[in-house]
């Protein structure tokens, strides 16, 4: 919103405070100012010019040449195109060094004494286009340049000064007005500057109606059917108006405020709202039949907006009707056949306040929102529709010498009720931090518009520009005073606080050591991947999709579900990072989601399940084998022993949807349950995921389901007190026997077992595999003898033989 | 003979010092102690000597072979000691062989930054579901009914409830605040919490713009606890930031579930508060929101809003990250590039 200071100055006086002050004391306590614009510097070197003379261009038709007064001691001489050029002429000059707008577009450009089809040019006659002010002096056409006929002013002045374009405009982020109706109009900002500053606000009008005219039913009958949506809705009839200019001074205050100028009348409904905050609109009696009736549309109504939008009326929307037919849309835009027009000579004035949600609701059904619904939108008092009138029979009769009043209705469906708050003075002290007194209190809020009356406990009567939701209990009123002492001089008060036992969160102190186990340990980089993933991915997956979520409104139309497995986002990173390694290793910690009924906090909601699953995957070339499975495998054995968590063993019950059908293991905890699965990814799955000539192993598992241990579960065995013995072992062995048979038999015989690696080739028959394995052998009793030695590994050799048939290899 | 034997021993002591190599070492040892050496051929020549020549020279032989052993021996651990490791020139400029390269993302070590603070300052950390209900993302809250925010061109309503009300309407949480009142309600008060997390925006995205980002809230509930002492969360966070103290402001703001609210600038870091472009020319940075929770949002939480009072604050990790890193482009944190991740080991 624009606020112009100029305009604020009407009701209080600031001028002893520069802008930037005021701007820093609004931003402080009420609304950000986001921009302080001094109108006066895009005027810079542009002044009043009186043209002496003008004569053809010697080389162009279209030119003629101005001998300008521009009040120095020399006349300039100016090469122009202007259509409507005469000698006498005032006319604005851009003096060489100013700015102006080539053709009215683009970035401003720098004027600067030139020759112009060979005659010298000191400065360019401006057409309003390229001053930025075509609201101001609409232009016919584009050769038409701005007549300063109306403005006796001496050449050479200022045209900021001569047009009153010396204002300065507070620009307010409209995000921190949301909660402040009453600031939505200049006479709100200017009674919240009068209170910081503590100033006197003067009034805003001093017209009083003519109580005689109150209630005039009979020249305009209103009825409100829609009580809930409408709570209060005046009409004033005015004769002895028409479409004449509103005068240079208001439309400048319009355009100040971001507004265009269009004709008196319609100015004068503008100027009340961007004074007063609430709306008004203007209809043309003529067109106004017998009444105006409050209403919702009938099914099957329409009305053409003034900007011609053709709207098809529902139950829902809100409309002003006469006894035939909606005439505007209430609170939005008026309807184009009963509003102003060129040739109104009566009007109806429309000061209505409209309920907030309604407003909001139809603007946002037909996508119309407009200077008036937002602020209807912010929930307007009934009171202040007093004030609208009052300012706007005091505009109207000052510029139509001939208007008069002819009636006046007033249907008030509920008075918007003033809100009162008990404050006592020591709570008050308590959240503020530091001692106030019932004086200081009353004087800050009676700034405002608060009435205050008690001592200890005071009883605090907000206005009833405040009343509609914004002040409601105590914290409003702590805020309120606050705010008018300055945030600022509230020094620091350090908590205090109870001590009463150390934090002690395991399942947060668990995650965070397996991101950085797996980050720092086992060399893994951490992502993070959105929650909503590509059906292409799923697919690739082959994830089971029922029971997956899926969003209303998707970012976009193939990434509507919601993941129930992180496989597919690192089937997805992976894809999208081979484009610049061949080789990776990512992880991510994320949250799954899968439909369910659940009560975490409330049994009024009913949540989806949401698990926290951490999914890893190991990338490299396929020339490079599958020995990431082993890897993946080992980082996930070691997982539970570094991050302090309980173990979990490795399975085959139920193999994941986006693995190899030999290559796989399910993670499950000591009781059975699957918590987690590992495998190398199926040739399926990278085909659909397009992912070529690498290998991939994932893992994905329940974290949930990972229990942290209450401390560490480390046991401590003695040291050997004789030298251990290390011995390898070759065997070949059936290609169906398995690591773990093996281990079974040996591992119970020496201190420790070790895999070292297979083989397979031509020195191994086909359907066997070679196995080396190294143990550690030793005694608590003496050091072993190499008989003795000798003896364990023949033990060894024999049981292996003799169980799974294995042979040391020769 | 002896004079031989002596010849000998002076030439072999003196070739020996010369020694500067195993090479050379070896070859001296070759000429005196090998199969053809000097000595040796006087040690087997005594075969053919008288006994009392035999054993005057044997003795002798012995003596200088035991000499020259242990001159030798000696020279070996000498030139042992001062071998090179390497007997070529080592590139002392080669790159050192990298440890294990990954590393978590920017946003969790930020993360874990702010929680090793505030779990310092007897904090405890929360962690809600990201999926939450329109009851607590915003009822709760004290968002009026009809908050722009709960229409579906702000939030992600899940598909099949975006019709229903309360507890019903399910969404990505918008924010985190919602996760303060579950909180409270299973805990109680006072409380001091950290509840760090993902949050989600339907909203078109850019530069500065994400639909999933991260934030750090936290919230501390006590009794008579003055808006001024809310310091202590803002003043928490920027120091372990920026890694010294930052002067900081509180101004006027709007939220529906604080009062009063606040918006807290710090000063521009960049230029020190005098104004640049960075900060617009106002040296200062609004960088969080914050404020004493409203009495409707306690209640929601099941506390007495004359008997407790606190102060929230909550600060964009994207953008915390982003100040830190200088880093320009916020998409980049959900694009899993690694030459983006990869800077940040």
């Amino acid at each position: 919103m624009k606020i112009s200071l100029q305009w604020i100055s009407d009701y209080v006086d600031l001028s002893d405070l520069t802008p930037e002050e005021i701007a820093y004391e609004l931003t402080m306590r009420t609304v950000e100012v986001e921009d302080v614009h001094k109108q006066e510097q895009a005027y810079d070197k542009i002044v009043v010019g009186l043209i002496r003379e003008l004569r053809p261009h010697p080389n162009a038709d279209k030119l003629r040449v101005a001998v300008v007064d521009v009040g120095s001691e020399e006349e300039a001489t100016i090469v122009c195109g202007g259509s409507n050029l005469y000698e006498g002429q005032r006319v604005a000059v851009a003096l060489p060094g100013s700015y102006v707008k080539w053709h009215g577009e683009g970035e401003p450009v720098e004027i600067r004494s030139t020759k112009l089809r060979g005659v010298a040019s000191a400065g360019m006659i401006c057409a309003s286009g390229e001053l930025g002010l075509e609201e101001l002096f609409p232009a016919a056409s584009e050769a038409e340049i701005i007549d300063l006929k109306d403005f006796d002013q001496p050449a050479g002045t200022p045209l900021a000064q001569a047009l009153q374009l010396n204002d300065v405009i507070l620009e307010i982020d409209n995000k921190s007005l949301t909660n402040r109706p009453d600031l939505w109009g200049h006479y709100g900002i200017a009674r919240e500057l009068a209170a910081i500053f503590k100033r006197e606000l003067k009034p805003l009008s001093g017209f009083k109606l003519d109580p005689a005219l109150r209630d005039n039913a009979a020249a305009l009958p209103i009825t409100i059917e829609a009580p809930h949506r409408c709570s209060r809705y005046a009409g004033l009839i005015f004769s002895g108006v028409d479409s004449r200019p509103a005068p240079f001074w208001l439309q400048a205050r319009l355009h100040a405020a971001g507004m265009s100028p269009h004709n008196c009348l319609i100015d004068i409904t503008n100027y009340v709202m961007l004074a007063t905050g609430n709306p008004t609109h203007g209809f043309d009696r003529r067109f106004v039949e017998d009444e105006i009736i409050v209403k919702e549309a009938r099914p099957g109504e329409t009305l053409e907006l003034l900007d011609e939008t053709f709207l098809e009326l529902t139950t829902e929307d809100l409309v002003i009707c006469d006894a035939v037919e909606p005439m505007a849309l209430a609170g939005i835009k008026g309807g184009k056949k009963d509003s102003l027009h060129d040739d109104t000579t009566e009007l109806v004035l429309e000061v209505a306040t409209f309920d907030a949600l309604s407003v909001r609701q139809t603007a946002q059904r037909f996508n119309v929102r407009t200077e008036a619904s937002s602020r209807f939108e912010k929930a307007l008092d009934t009171q202040r529709v007093d004030q609208a009138i009052a300012l706007a029979c005091d505009l109207i009769f000052a510029h139509f010498p001939q208007a008069k009043l002819l009636g006046f209705s007033d249907a008030v469906a509920a008075t918007t009720e003033v809100v009162t708050v008990e404050v006592g003075i020591e709570d008050l002290t308590g959240s503020l931090g530091q001692k106030v007194s019932t004086g200081e209190v009353k004087a800050l809020l009676a700034g405002l518009g608060f009435g205050i009356s008690g001592t200890s406990v005071l009883t605090v009567t907000a206005p009833s520009w405040r009343s509609t939701g914004d002040i409601e209990e105590f914290c409003d009123i702590v805020e309120e005073v606050a705010r008018l002492i300055g945030y600022e001089n509230f020094d620091f008060i350090p908590p205090r606080v109870t001590l009463e036992r150390a934090v002690k969160q395991d399942h947060f102190a668990l995650e965070r050591r397996i991101r950085e186990y797996l980050a720092f340990r086992c060399g893994f980089r951490e992502i993070f991947t959105y929650p909503w993933v590509a059906d292409d991915l799923i697919e690739a997956a082959g994830i089971a999709e029922d029971g997956m979520l899926s969003l209303e409104q998707p970012p976009a139309p193939d990434q509507a579900r919601l993941r129930s497995s992180l496989v597919p986002g690192l089937l997805g990173n992976a894809r999208a990072n081979l484009r610049y390694v061949d080789d990776l290793r990512v992880f991510e910690l994320a949250q799954v989601f899968c439909a369910g009924q659940e009560v975490v906090s409330d049994p009024a909601e009913k949540l989806p399940r949401q698990e926290l699953n951490l999914a890893a995957v190991i990338v490299d070339r396929s020339d490079r084998g599958v020995e990431i499975f082993r890897e993946l495998k080992g980082v996930l054995e070691e997982l539970p022993r570094y991050t302090g968590a309980e173990p979990f063993c490795f399975s085959s019950v139920q193999k994941p949807g986006w693995a190899d059908d030999a290559v796989w293991l399910n993670l499950t905890t000591a009781a059975g349950d699957i918590i987690g699965h590992l495998g190398l990814v199926s040739r399926r799955a990278m085909n659909f995921a397009n992912i070529k000539r690498v290998q991939m192993a994932v893992c994905e598992l329940d974290l949930s389901k990972l229990l942290p241990l209450p401390s560490r579960d480390n046991v401590y065995r003695p040291l050997p007190h004789y030298p251990l013995v290390a011995e390898d072992f070759a065997i070949v062995i059936d290609e169906t026997v398995s690591w773990e048979q093996i281990s079974a038999i040996v591992a119970p015989m020496v201190r420790d077992l070790y895999f070292v690696e297979e083989y397979r080739g031509s020195q191994v028959p086909a359907g066997k595999k070679s196995l080396l394995f190294h143990v550690l052998l030793g005694s608590d009793q003496a050091t072993l003898s190499t008989e003795q030695i000798a003896g364990k590994r023949a033990a060894i050799i024999k049981q292996l033989n003799k169980h799974l048939g294995a042979e040391l290899r020769q | 003979m002896q004079e031989l034997l002596d010849n000998m021993t002076r030439e072999a002591l003196a070739a020996l010092k010369e020694v500067r190599t195993e090479t050379e070492l070896q070859a001296i040892t070759q000429q005196y102690l090998g199969k053809n050496g000097e000595l040796t051929a006087v040690l087997k020549g005594l075969g053919g000597l008288d006994p009392e020549a035999r054993k005057t020279t044997g003795q002798a032989a012995n003596q200088v072979k035991l000499i020259l052993q242990t001159e030798i021996e000696a020279k070996k651990i000498e030139l042992s000691n001062n071998a090179p490791v390497l007997d070529h020139q080592y590139d002392l400029t080669l790159p050192g062989i990298k440890p294990p390269t990954g590393g978590l993302h920017p946003i969790t070590q930020m993360c874990y930054d702010l929680n090793d603070a505030f779990l310092s300052l007897g904090f405890v950390l929360f962690a809600e579901d990201e999926i939450s209900s329109e009851l607590f993302a915003f009822d709760h809250l004290n968002f009026p009914p009809d908050h722009p925010a709960r229409e579906s061109m702000d939030t992600y309503w899940l598909a099949g409830t975006a019709d229903k009300t309360g507890g019903s309407r399910l969404c990505l949480r918008p924010h985190l605040t919602g996760a303060s009142v579950r909180y409270l309600k299973a805990n109680g008060a006072p409380a001091r919490f950290v509840y760090p997390g993902r949050v989600y925006r339907n909203e078109a995205t850019d530069a500065r713009h994400e639909r999933a980002f991260f934030q750090y809230e936290a919230l501390i509930v006590e009794r008579d606890f003055p808006f001024a002492s809310g310091r202590l969360l803002i003043d928490t966070i920027l120091e372990k930031v920026f890694g010294h103290k930052v002067k900081t402001r509180m101004r006027a703001g709007f939220f529906p579930f604080v009062e009063p609210g606040f918006e807290i600038d710090m000063e521009c870091q960049v230029c020190g508060g005098v104004g640049c472009r960075v900060c617009k020319n106002v040296g200062w940075i609004e960088v969080m929101p914050g404020g004493t929770p409203h009495p409707n949002v306690l209640r929601a939480a099941g506390l007495n809003p004359r008997e407790w009072s606190g102060f929230y604050i909550n600060i964009g990790l994207d953008r915390l990250v982003m100040m830190r890193y200088g880093v320009d482009d916020v998409r980049l944190f959900h694009s899993g590039d690694l030459r983006f991740l990869s800077q940040f080991s």
